[in-house]
């Protein structure tokens, strides 16, 4: 019936609706800007950071609590938790976008954005636990 | 996953070698990519042996030459020689680039060439661009107003409106730019490419179209207009030294303003 050297062909769609695709998917704006607001807001972030890191070496742990309970230390600690793993989510959800086609893409994205999630909650309950510990105990020792 | 490596029918073979003829003083090596549907086998590149004193300045008189004098079966489009009509993009030493545009002189080494990357071939040196063509097809690359044109003139627009238009105009549809994109070899399907995003900021930028809105809305997509991460190469082989970088920039930061 067919010819077995002829290749069959599955496409027969035209080159512009292939190109027109599904057309526009409304969105990528908000992903962009945010991905460079957050970068800014992480160079004066991770700035105060390197110079807290080099003040508290050699600290005993006593210090460090006292440090984390700060107010102030711990918001600029929280911040910095948590826009660094906000940025590196919007990073790698555009690797995966590179990457990964096809009907791994959204099980992937899924996956990183959990582990993500993940990572930077045990930082930020990392950090409270550090602010509210260091109370308590000052509580105490005031007491 | 995008294909790091090349598919087995695409792994390129040592083909031919054509030696010069005897007493040739100033030999130049050009080793170019062969392929043929009609082969059945994978592609080889061919080594011609070209004498450059009995040719012009340009790789592209090179190409004419193996046509002309050497070996007829070698496929490569071109036309006007001189750099307007972007026929001959392909991929020389390294830098998609126009044949007719690119001195000899400017290459150490042997001369290689391919079709411009990531694209099907439909013959040696010629790529398939029917899907880069549809691409530009589909974002209305003309003039859309619906205030009437002025009966007894053209439509008319400031020197300065005017020169918003500098730097885009001049654009040829080579598509060197957007086949030396890796956001355009991964995504090629959806994004759109820097020559059809020129294209598009092109009418975007025109004070006598009255669609951006739409145009914008057109783009906006994590893939059409997003896939660009500025690596900037399009605007590093632009063989007419155009910056499709900064046309993209420009569509997104308008995208940005119109949210605010």
């Amino acid at each position: 019936m067919s010819n077995p050297k002829k290749p069959h062909v599955t496409v027969m769609r035209s080159q512009l609706s292939r190109a027109r695709g599904l057309g526009s998917g409304q969105a990528g704006v908000g992903h962009w800007w945010a991905e460079r607001a957050s970068a800014v807001a992480l160079v004066p972030l991770s700035g105060w950071f390197v110079i807290q890191v080099f003040r508290l070496a050699g600290a005993s742990q006593p210090e460090v609590a006292k440090w984390g309970a700060r107010p102030f230390n711990t918001t600029m600690m929280l911040s910095l938790v948590i826009l660094t793993f906000y940025h590196t989510q919007l990073g790698l959800q555009v690797i995966i976008d590179d990457y990964v086609h096809g009907k791994a893409h959204l099980p992937a994205g899924l996956l990183m954005k959990g582990i993500v999630f993940l990572l930077g909650l045990f930082g930020a309950v990392s950090v409270l636990k550090l602010a509210l510990a260091g109370s308590s105990r000052s509580t105490i020792a005031a007491g | 996953m995008v294909e790091f490596r090349l598919p087995k029918n695409s792994t390129v073979g040592k083909g031919r070698i054509f030696t010069a003829a005897p007493g040739a003083s100033n030999v130049k090596n050009f080793r170019i990519y062969r392929w043929s549907p009609d082969d059945d086998s994978n592609p080889v590149v061919d080594t011609y042996e070209i004498d450059l004193d009995k040719i012009g300045p340009m790789v592209l008189d090179a190409l004419i030459h193996i046509k002309n004098d050497v070996d007829s079966t070698l496929t490569f489009r071109r036309s006007c020689r001189e750099g307007i009509c972007g026929s001959c993009a392909m991929n020389i030493a390294g830098e998609n680039t126009l044949a007719c545009l690119k001195p000899i002189r400017d290459i150490e080494g042997d001369v290689a060439i391919y079709p411009l990357p990531h694209m099907p071939v439909i013959k040696d040196l010629v790529p398939d661009l029917d899907g880069a063509y549809a691409q530009l097809r589909s974002i209305d690359p003309w003039l859309k107003s619906d205030t009437a044109p002025p009966p007894d003139s053209e439509r008319r627009q400031s020197i300065e409106e005017r020169a918003e238009l500098d730097g885009m105009w001049e654009c040829i549809l080579c598509f060197c730019c957007s086949t030396s994109c890796p956001s355009y070899w991964w995504n090629g399907d959806r994004y759109l490419g820097p020559a059809t995003l020129l294209a598009a900021y092109r009418w975007i930028a025109d004070s006598r179209d009255e669609h951006a809105g739409d145009r914008l809305d057109a783009l906006e997509d994590p893939l059409k207009l997003y896939a660009c991460r500025t690596i900037m190469n399009c605007t590093q082989t632009c063989p007419k030294g155009l910056n499709p970088a900064k046309a993209i920039g420009r569509i997104k930061e308008l995208q940005l303003e119109r949210k605010a």
